[in-house]
């Protein structure tokens, strides 16, 4: 790092931005990335303009001007708790392996719309991922499997019917060798129907998904001799450091992790640290106070090396005498040369883990911590915790662990071995994909063709679908009924929110009819006439047990109103830790050093994409990933040396070849990778899931290496190699300049709390016009961006929230994308090690907006409440108002978006306009989302109150970094926020005077050991 | 001067007159006020609202609590058409796609364009009367459009001073 308070820091979004490089150049100086006439140099000239235009005037003289005949169409029977106009909101719970939230949908006519996270949820208290809001989209997805079918010699798939089904499915199950295949579902009732299944057939159940956290089961069971995958308490964390674990972004449960972390990140001399020592460039690492780059198979390293400083070096933790300790700390004396990271860091780091024994957590895990050497990582991670007492602290294995990670790759080895042994006759698969993820040499693909009679319950018919002999389409999660524990003790309640869209049935159900048609099973499986009297009739028994007394009527009806029961939160003794485990100092046998030589590949899991399940859906698609900004393709991230010594830049293709496997794969050029790794997204390259996902990127999954059934994700041998071809990526940032001004702003704790307004320059700026008084409301948003970690859920609140099309992948190229709110990612520093600062860039709503002075239509102009109004119907599409706003935040319609394939079309929202083709549009602060606040406030006869309107993205922010409301009250959080000293606007010397405000992001760069008071490195 | 120039300036004035000229004549400017489409059950406003006097919210009962006064779902018509002039046969149009659980297509008279947000409910606690803006629909045997329903239609009212009511674009249009 070059300048380690920030003082006069240069900030840059790409390496051709910071050396201004000739083509960046070009493409910088320009107004927009690419001119509007580029639709008409491939053949189209002026001339032939004129004509079109001509024929189009002809086309319209001839029309008929009355206006098409509409028809209202009426309920039948209109349910009572609908009216049309008005929103239904009905608590829910959405879990995806391993991942689950507490939600509130929002529907509009019996129609899921929005997803919201669930403020009482203890888990994600409010926020919601990124991928959590995209399932409104899942739900719509045309390219759902429909009804159930049968596949015929050809291949196909043909249409029967469930009765069709059952008959023949429910004869092969009584022979036996049933198993039932599905990812981890958290889910006590449908665990139960599930073992109620299998007393009336005989087999069991395998849990598996490709994004299992069973590294860390395995590391608790030989560590402390518990297999569990602990909750991690990071609010209760003073220092935190990781070890290649992205625990912000796709580890264990992320929301959860950044709203606790976030509890610790106050602005006074008690704030929390944040050290990351990673390979590759995470989310995690962006957010990092200090961040070390380290070889993927170093990992283990870091972790003794620290061990060794506490233990041997400074001699604290009653461990220091322990010979077998010792013993197995030898190897590690001089680890820091090793791994490439200073002595003097790694002492000062150990000494502020002691400081704050009992208050500091170590994280180590997730795809880039599954190395072949994974579970020495976990046990030495699980050794570090116990030496400085975080176990039963922070670490909480015994009271509320996490429930819902319970896949498994040793499962499925053992399936696959069941498989090849001709054991397994039936196998039915629930929603996961293991020919898709699944590298072929696990061999289950092969061993598929051993079963009998493969079912595939699933939303599409994908690459394991292929191999299926029936398809019993589950219902999509927003159809069905159904119960979470995701910790233990936390009980949610999953709440259909649509009638099924298709002739699908719910797993339960099926399982449910199969039993009752064979006679077999317990009473009260197969004598129910639906999934729900099951489900309602399980909770009969289980009322007592969560603690509520009374008629079970009103303790459903309560449960279906708060969406959760948390009986760990009784007597509000929700926020002790566990109790402290012994540690099995034998396990310390299985730590060893990894060889590391030659460059490695780390696999990861991208925010967006995840484990690939949802390659279908365009949101998710298009949502730049926080770090490379890149869509819709799969790329190698490397470092700028590493580039160099190949060759390459970005874009250029690169072959990776692993021992078993070759893939290629456009390079891209990453700061702050460690200079030997390459990284790899999974997630990518499905070739069955729909229209959209199928063909984008390449599969990761195909280089998972095989350790005798267990996945290798990390620290893989690779060379790399330059194949000379080229494939342009779709990065939707990097193309602007910044031209020296200041728009991110950083300080050191250090420095904040001398001055608050460290760093901020300011500008002493005038206006000849009288300022327009503010009668009423006046609108204003600040974000803070030491809170802000980047996640990116509010880009897909916003899109979700305001009918924002996805444009593709082309078009991203060509600066056509139509997010209205953006993360910008600025890099600081030496293009090698830099640090990361992530803003949130919307319309600043300016009280003197370039933009409306330049309007020839007057259709964007200022309301008496202080919003920059977009008026679409005046828009005539000139774009000047997009040319003068210094923010970049005004988007165009290039085509016509509003011709949605049906059935998608159903989850617009239909408060907001869906704008056409020729019309700019823009961040409205959620205006709709105004009107309903201002309207119930009429209702009442007052004012709305501060906090009653949440924008969506506000609403979606797991840490909460977003504040909205009435500047006019002094007394609201928002006045309060821009009352702050820390408080400033982009762009304030152009007196455009924005709304949205900016509090610096603060990061603690100072060691909390006293002894370091007045550290620092560089 | 140049001849040439002269004849180009002239052609492009002429192509600029005709053209605004076109675009003024050729606009839809009738907003459709009489509109008065045959509706697939000829309900007769007059006989219901103005006869039987039965108020406006009995039927669109909406108006009160949402954006959308609403047309009413069938069991409403249903709650006296199941015994009054059951014989008629629209009655038993009526009847017969309550039963399916069908619906009727009604066609749609007053119609905004997508862009334009009206709100019913905050209307009516204002106090204005549906005649207001639907005109004496209880003597309309086929309920048509009354006024223009357009933009400035709108505004001439909202700029009243004694109705205090908002005129900012984000009123209507987001």
């Amino acid at each position: 790092m070059e300048d380690q308070t920030f003082t006069n820091s240069t900030y840059w979004k790409s390496i051709d931005e910071k050396y201004q490089n000739e083509g960046w150049r070009k493409v910088a100086e320009n107004e927009f990335k690419n001119s509007p006439y580029s639709e008409f140099l491939n053949g189209t000239n002026r001339r032939d303009f004129l004509k079109l235009m001509g024929a189009s005037i002809a086309l319209a003289s001839t029309s008929c001007v009355r206006r098409p005949v509409d028809h209202i169409v009426p309920y039948a029977n209109r349910p009572p708790e609908v009216t049309p106009g008005i929103a239904n909101y009905y608590a829910s719970t959405y879990a995806h392996a391993g991942q689950g939230f507490g939600t509130i949908v929002k529907t509009r006519e019996g129609r899921p719309i929005k997803m919201e996270g669930n403020p009482s949820h203890p888990m994600n208290q409010g926020g919601l991922s990124a991928m959590a809001q995209a399932q409104v989209l899942s739900v719509y997805d045309p390219d759902r499997i429909k009804n159930p079918a049968k596949q015929n010699e050809n291949g196909e798939f043909e249409k029967i019917s469930w009765d069709d089904l059952d008959e023949q499915v429910h004869k092969q199950l009584r022979s036996g060798g049933v198993v039932l295949l599905t990812s981890s579902l958290a889910s006590p009732t449908t665990e139960m129907a599930i073992k109620d299944f299998f007393t009336g057939f005989n087999g069991r159940h395998v849990v598996w998904e490709p994004l299992a956290a069973d590294d860390v089961m395995n590391g608790q069971e030989a560590s402390y001799g518990q297999r569990v995958v602990p909750r991690y308490r990071f609010d209760k964390a003073k220092m935190v450091v990781s070890v290649g674990c992205d625990f912000f972004g796709t580890w264990i449960s992320p929301i959860e992790h950044m709203r606790d972390f976030m509890k610790g990140r106050k602005l006074n001399s008690n704030m929390n640290k944040l050290v990351v020592f990673e390979p590759s460039m995470t989310l995690t690492g962006a957010n990092a106070d200090t961040r070390l780059m380290v070889r993927a198979s170093h990992q283990v390293s870091v972790v003794m090396g620290l061990l060794y400083e506490i233990i041997v070096k400074q001699k604290a933790s009653r461990y220091a005498s322990d010979g077998q300790v010792l013993a197995a700390l030898k190897k590690f004396e001089n680890v820091a040369a090793e791994i490439g990271v200073e002595a003097d860091l790694m002492s000062a780091i150990a000494k502020d883990l002691w400081a704050n024994r009992g208050a500091s957590i170590v994280v180590a895990g997730g795809l880039a911590g599954r190395t072949e050497n994974a579970i020495a990582l976990q046990i030495a991670t699980n050794f570090l915790n116990t030496v400085l007492e975080n176990d039963g602290q922070t670490i909480d294995a015994t009271n509320i662990p996490v429930k819902s990670f319970e896949g498994s790759y040793a499962a499925m080895k053992s399936l696959i071995a069941d498989m090849n042994a001709g054991r397994v006759k039936t196998l039915i698969i629930n929603n996961v994909n293991p020919v898709y993820a699944l590298a072929k040499k696990f061999g289950f693909e092969e061993a598929l063709s051993k079963v009998q009679m493969v079912i595939y319950m699933g939303q599409h018919v994908d690459e394991t679908a292929r191999f299926a002999h029936y398809l019993a389409p589950d219902h999509h999660h927003l159809e069905n009924w159904g119960d979470l524990e995701l910790q233990k003790g936390v009980y949610s309640i999953q709440q259909p929110t649509i009638r099924p869209m298709y002739d699908t049935r719910s797993m339960q159900l099926s399982m449910i009819s199969w039993a009752y048609q064979a006679e077999v099973g317990p009473a009260r499986l197969k004598d129910v006439d639906s999934w729900l009297d099951y489900l309602k009739n399980a909770w009969k028994q289980k009322q007592s047990e969560v603690g509520s007394i009374g008629p079970f009527d009103v303790f459903w009806t309560n449960f279906l109103k708060e969406g959760v029961v948390d009986t760990s939160n009784r007597n509000g003794k929700r926020n002790h830790g566990g109790t402290t485990r012994k540690f099995l100092l034998s396990s310390l046998n299985k730590i060893t050093k990894s060889k590391s030589d030659g460059t490695e590949l780390v696999l990861f899991a991208s925010i967006g994409q995840y484990d690939g399940s949802y390659a279908n859906l365009s949101w998710l698609q298009e949502l730049p990933d926080p770090v490379t900004k890149i869509v819709w393709d799969s790329y190698l991230m490397m470092s700028p040396e590493k580039a160099k010594e190949l060759g390459v830049t970005d874009g250029h293709i690169v072959e990776i070849k692993t021992s078993s496997d070759v893939v290629s794969v456009p390079a891209f050029v990453q700061p702050g990778m460690h200079k030997d790794v390459v990284a790899l997204a999974v997630g990518l390259g499905r070739t069955s899931v729909g229209a959209v996902g199928d063909g984008i990127g390449v599969n990761g999954f195909t280089l998972v290496q095989n350790q005798s059934g267990e996945p290798v994700f990390s620290a893989i041998p690779v060379t790399i190699s330059k194949t000379g071809q080229e494939r342009e990526l779709a990065n939707s940032q990097g193309h602007h300049w910044m031209e020296g001004r200041q728009i991110v702003v950083q300080a050191t704790i250090k420095d904040y709390l001398k001055k608050a307004d460290a760093n901020i320059h300011k500008h002493k700026v005038f206006s000849i016009w009288p300022k327009y008084e503010y009668k009423g409301y006046r609108w204003a948003m600040s974000i803070d961006l030491t809170t802000c970690t980047g996640c990116s859920a509010c880009v897909i609140a916003c899109q979700s929230e305001n009918n924002i099309p996805s444009v593709g992948r082309r078009f991203v190229i060509e600066g056509r994308e139509m997010h209205w709110m953006r993360i910008d990612r600025y890099y600081v520093g030496d293009e090698k090690d830099p640090q990361v600062v992530f803003q949130p860039m919307l319309c600043q709503h300016c009280e003197n907006a370039p933009c409306e002075t330049v309007c020839p239509v007057l259709a964007t102009t200022h309301s008496d409440e202080g919003l920059n109004q977009m008026t679409y119907n005046r828009c005539v599409g000139t774009r000047y108002c997009s040319n003068n706003c210094p923010y970049k935040v005004r988007r165009f319609n290039w085509f016509a978006y509003d011709t949605i394939k049906k059935p998608l079309n159903l989850a617009l929202n239909p408060d907001v306009t869906v704008r056409s083709r020729g019309v700019m549009e823009k961040c409205t602060f959620c205006v709709q989302r105004i009107h309903v606040a201002k309207d119930n406030a009429k209702d009442e006869n007052r004012t709305v109150k501060d906090g009653e309107i949440k924008t969506a993205c506000q609403e979606s922010c797991p840490t909460q970094a977003i504040t909205f409301g009435n500047l006019n009250d002094p007394e609201s959080r928002i006045s309060k926020e821009h009352a702050q000293e820390n408080s400033y606007g982009v762009l304030e010397e152009y007196n455009t005077v924005p709304m949205v405000k900016y509090r610096t992001k603060v990061r603690n760069t100072e060691h909390l050991a006293s002894d370091h008071q007045e550290g620092g490195h560089s | 001067m140049n001849n040439h120039l002269v004849k180009l300036g002239l052609a492009v004035t002429t192509i600029l007159i005709v053209g605004a000229a076109f675009a003024f004549f050729s606009t839809p400017t009738g907003y459709n006020n009489g509109y008065a489409p045959e509706q697939p059950i000829p309900y007769d406003h007059s006989l219901h609202a103005g006869t039987y006097k039965i108020p406006c919210q009995y039927c669109h009962s909406n108006a009160e609590s949402s954006r959308h006064a609403t047309v009413p779902s069938l069991n409403i018509c249903m709650n006296c058409h199941k015994s009054v002039k059951t014989d008629s046969p629209w009655i038993q149009k009526i009847t017969k796609a309550h039963d399916r659980g069908e619906s009727i297509p009604w066609v749609k008279v007053n119609m905004l364009p997508d862009y334009v947000r009206f709100n019913h409910k905050r209307h009516l606690a204002k106090g204005v009367q549906c005649d207001t803006c639907h005109g004496a629909v209880e003597q309309m045997q086929t309920y048509y459009q009354k006024e223009s329903l357009s933009m400035g239609w709108c505004i001439e009212c909202h700029r009243r001073p004694e109705n205090n009511a908002p005129t900012s674009c984000d009123t209507c249009h987001y």
